[in-house]
């Protein structure tokens, strides 16, 4: 053993020559966390991690004209819906194994799965939720009906009890989806995208329980987010529909607010409404040149317990896997009630479906939800039509 | 000739020389690169140039060189690009060429078997004062038989245009009694007498290698950096083995390529013989080398059979379609069905917006150019706000701060308040009322412009006219209509079509503040009551299955061809460039 240790101890080199480097697209939020492993990275594997900050908003345009071209980066951050068109197109390369794929929610392996294939290693998870202002509210509700009752008795002239988006069909999804509507229907080789049940009883329930609150004048007609969010800013609204993006803008406004997940209110004995679940998470360029080492920097870097706890102190948003969840929930302060809360009003989600098609679905349906809140047509009709719409819209 | 004009024909010859070479390697590479179009562009543009500048008679030409350079690059090449496009499936699904999509089939697509046969290895490195250098063996150990093999660095088979190894290949030898005959050297294991570990490879030739790197020796961690950057980085990565039984050993990719295991190129080319029309044909042709299928081709994508029988679109690529997309829109009744009804809008937006952003600012300007009137550049200045703010930043003002049914101003301070009226109005959310609100909102957003424009052109109309209408005793409605309307038309007039083109494609005035909306309910297509053509079409292009370039380019011409024949029309009727271009 002395004599290995002798030869090892011969051969051994402080500077490897850098012959690989990986680029990786990252928005500004990940940085800190991603420079970290990178360098972990660069010390056990002798190659170079650059981190080039991309705007979120920015990054899958980019990578879709720079990837086909050869060009683009190894690794880039992204949002799980992207990965249908991306994988569609051929530029993701496929997650050949995942380690410790069982600390992993469910929820967040499927969101990244197109086509019966891991396209990418997640790392975070959320949802919306509702979001009510303490000084207005005093008890939680713990049904939709009892929320109804409250926010009529806080409603004035100035206050508005309960508004959110309620044209824009990602924060009226939770409603629709309660009662048993869904968009495509979920099978073991993926979405079907000839399945609509967006038309179905449970899709008109929740419409007409959305219609219902603009005829009672409980929602005010012309509400949307931009309203809705200057409204409880101001504290002039008690409860509002909103994500974990938007609480740190309420904290600066003053606002004491408190969180209800979608988990702990029911539409009707035993049934919760099931917002949409938004997984993000690291791809792979399927023309980089360095696809093993970007492979093993996603899977054993980003995607080690250390990695996923880096990116959650980093960001304080949902983490994608359960031990680390745990880990940070077993003496969390009041600095996570937000990150708790909106975890557990994922914990009844869906993940937003990231087909291609889906994009046929929000014009749909907001024409839909926009015609019954205006009053135009029945919901039955308006909901037809919009799942016409998107049949037509995805052909065949 | 004199010889000061020919040193300089001369020097303009060995400058045109040089440029025409280099454009010429231009023309040559983009053909090279299948990049027909912009290198028949690209040549015509150099003949051109060339042309003109030796032939006297292109003497007066040579000014506009610069000008038809940018012609060519930026509105000829994204005309004939958009043209070509048409008739393809470019879009999501279809954004690679079909060479490129086979060539991807033939050299990403791996699989390893159910039960592969697996090889734990190690790295033996040959070294140079002490230092390791990418001369390397592999040492391989079967896991199921325990037995050894040693292969040789493989050797470069394909590389690409940056010197990156795509494929490498090498054999393995078997190892009997620590003795291995690799392509006729003889290699001999040297084992540590106390443990028996294999310590270094030696040839009859007398070359050293030293055991330097196993991926599950945690002895050799420290050495991980070298053999991950340098020996599999570049040669192992893309590397293909054969062993003794002829199979092909390559990293295991379930394994995070932390072993090596047999694995199999999923698609591979072969040529099949078909008798079509009484004339046999030869065909190359992708087939499923596990399953022996060949991929069918439909609709631009490659078709293969998973493990259900149930056929799935393995690739896509770009395919001519022919007139598809231009039959789409006239069949698709889902198309041409509210096609009617927004072509008559978007006619209708189009003309009234010119016509009272034309109005208002003609008013203001005649006001301004009143010479009584006091403080004209502060008025001017601030009545050019509205254009100097971001549409993006002022149309969601109004969106938001004016418009809002409940909150608004207009409502709340305005129809409610001032005039007591007991409903709001649905800004947005009425059809009429939300054609109201975009042609409000245009005309805020353009009279400025055409206020300026005016103001412009009524300086150029010389006051001895009025003067002498004065004498003659004209008022001052008759003055504006004889003198000032007529001389103004003559400047403005062409504007006033460009204004009417503008708006006939002004996709972000309607975007941003209906997105189309409200929606005309029952319709089977996301057409809305102030859509214009652009911003239905654009929905119908990107809000289906993704993007669909084709589709999209197909219409841009469609929207092309009306507003060019429409301009024609108005030149020709108005006969607005006569007087510019006499």
């Amino acid at each position: 053993m002395r004599k290995l240790a002798l030869i090892m101890a011969v051969v051994f080199v402080f500077a490897a020559l850098l012959s690989a480097k990986i680029v990786i697209w990252s928005s500004e939020n990940q940085i800190p966390a991603l420079q970290k492993l990178a360098a972990d990275f660069e010390r056990d594997y002798g190659i170079e991690v650059e981190i080039q900050q991309v705007n979120f908003g920015d990054i899958k345009s980019k990578f879709l004209t720079a990837a086909p071209a050869g060009e683009g980066p190894d690794i880039i951050v992204g949002a799980h819906d992207w990965v249908g068109e991306l994988a569609k197109n051929g530029l993701l390369e496929p997650i050949p194994f995942l380690p410790d794929s069982d600390q992993y929610y469910e929820v967040a392996l499927s969101a990244f799965s197109y086509g019966g294939k891991l396209y990418g290693v997640p790392y975070t998870i959320e949802s919306i939720g509702i979001i009510y202002n303490k000084d207005l509210v005093e008890e939680i509700p713990e049904t939709i009906a009892e929320l109804e009752e409250m926010a009529a008795e806080i409603a004035d002239d100035e206050i508005v009890g309960f508004i959110y988006d309620a044209g824009n069909f990602y924060f009226s999804f939770p409603f629709i989806a309660g009662y048993g509507g869904y968009i495509f229907k979920d099978t073991e080789s993926g979405l079907d995208v000839h399945n609509i049940g967006l038309n179905n009883d449970g899709a008109i329930k929740g419409v007409s329980l959305i219609k219902k609150w603009y005829d009672d004048g409980l929602i005010p007609q012309g509400a949307n987010y931009n309203l809705m969010d200057s409204l409880f800013k101001d504290g002039l609204a008690a409860f509002i529909v909103n994500g974990p993006w938007a609480t740190p803008w309420y904290r600066d406004a003053g606002i004491d607010y408190g969180i209800i997940p979608f988990n702990e209110i029911e539409l009707e004995p035993g049934v919760t409404p099931k917002p949409f679940v938004g997984v993000q998470g690291f791809m792979i360029n399927a023309k980089s040149k360095n696809k093993l080492e970007a492979i093993e920097f996603a899977v054993n870097y980003i995607g080690s317990f250390d990695g996923q706890y880096g990116m959650f102190v980093g960001e304080r948003r949902g983490t994608a896997r359960k031990d680390v969840f745990d880990y940070v929930a077993k003496d969390a302060g009041p600095e996570l009630y937000d990150v708790l809360q909106f975890s557990k009003s994922a914990s009844v989600g869906i993940p937003m479906p990231n087909v291609p098609e889906m994009a046929a679905v929000w014009g749909a349906m907001g024409d839909a939800l926009s015609i019954v809140i205006n009053d135009q047509d029945t919901v039955e009709n308006a909901l037809n039509a919009a799942v016409e719409k998107i049949k037509a819209a995805i052909g065949e | 000739m004199d010889s000061k004009r020919l040193l300089g024909f001369i020097i303009v010859l060995v400058l045109l020389s040089i440029f025409g070479a280099f454009g010429l390697m231009s023309v040559i590479l983009l053909w090279a690169n299948a990049n027909y179009g912009l290198a028949v562009i690209l040549g015509v543009l150099l003949v051109s140039i060339a042309y003109i500048l030796i032939n006297p008679k292109g003497y007066p030409y040579r000014y506009m060189i610069p000008a038809m350079i940018l012609l060519f690059i930026l509105t000829v090449y994204p005309m004939y690009y958009t043209l070509k496009t048409a008739f393809t499936n470019f879009g999501t699904g279809h954004l690679f060429t079909r060479p490129q999509v086979i060539q991807k089939l033939l050299s990403d697509y791996y699989y390893v078997p159910d039960n592969p046969v697996e090889y734990d290895f190690s790295i033996y490195v040959k070294l140079e004062e002490y230092r390791p250098t990418d001369d390397f063996i592999v040492l391989f150990r079967s896991l199921a038989s325990d037995e050894l093999f040693i292969a040789p660095r493989p050797d470069v088979v394909q590389k690409d245009s940056k010197g990156n190894i795509l494929l490498a290949e090498s054999r393995m030898f078997p190892v009997i009694n620590d003795k291995a005959k690799v392509n006729g050297k003889s290699y001999q294991l040297i084992r540590s007498a106390l443990h028996n570990y294999i310590l270094s490879v030696v040839s009859d030739t007398g070359e050293r290698y030293m055991y330097f790197y196993s991926p599950g020796d945690s002895t050799t961690k420290s050495n991980a950096p070298f053999y991950l950057s340098e020996i599999r980085g570049i040669w192992l990565k893309n590397a293909e083995f054969t062993n003794p039984d002829g199979q092909q050993v390559r990293l295991n990719p379930n394994k995070l390529f932390t072993n090596f295991a047999t694995s199999e190129r999923k698609y591979g080319i072969k040529t099949i013989t078909s008798i079509e029309g009484g004339r046999t044909l030869q065909k190359n042709v992708v087939y499923n080398k596990k399953t022996g299928r060949v991929l069918t081709e439909r609709d631009g994508f490659f078709y293969d059979i998973d493990d259900n029988g149930q056929e799935y679109a393995v690739e896509g690529y770009i395919s001519d379609v022919g007139f598809k997309n231009f039959l789409k829109m006239l069949k698709d009744p889902r198309i041409s069905g509210p096609f009617v009804q927004i072509f008559a809008w978007t006619f209708t937006w189009a003309a009234l917006s010119v016509l009272f952003t034309f109005v208002i600012g003609l008013a203001l300007a005649l006001v301004l150019n009143d010479k009584k009137l006091k403080g004209t550049k502060i008025y001017r200045t601030l009545l050019i706000i509205p254009w100097a703010i971001p549409a993006f930043i002022s149309v969601l003002v109004w969106k938001n701060g004016m418009f809002n049914e409940t909150y608004g101003i207009i409502n709340r301070f305005i129809v409610m308040g001032l005039f007591g009226a007991e409903k709001p109005i649905k800004w947005l959310s009425d059809p009429f009322w939300a054609k109201v609100a975009v042609l409000l909102v245009n005309t805020w957003l353009g009279f400025p412009y055409m206020m300026t424009i005016t103001l412009g052109a009524l300086q150029s109309i010389p006051d001895e006219l009025y003067e002498a209408a004065s004498i003659d005793g004209a008022t001052g409605f008759q003055r504006f209509r004889k003198i000032t309307f007529p001389l103004l038309m003559i400047a403005v007039a062409p504007l006033l079509v460009g204004s009417f083109s503008f708006n006939f494609n002004n996709f972000v005035g309607i975007y941003l503040l209906t997105g189309g909306g409200p929606a005309i309910p029952g319709s089977s297509t996301p057409a809305g009551a102030t859509d214009i053509l652009i911003s239905y079409t654009y929905k119908l292009a990107f809000e289906g299955r993704g993007q669909d370039f084709g589709f999209a380019s197909a219409i841009s011409i469609l929207i092309f061809v009306i507003v060019g024949g429409l301009s024609w029309l108005n030149f020709k009727l108005s006969g607005a460039f006569e007087e510019v271009s006499r």
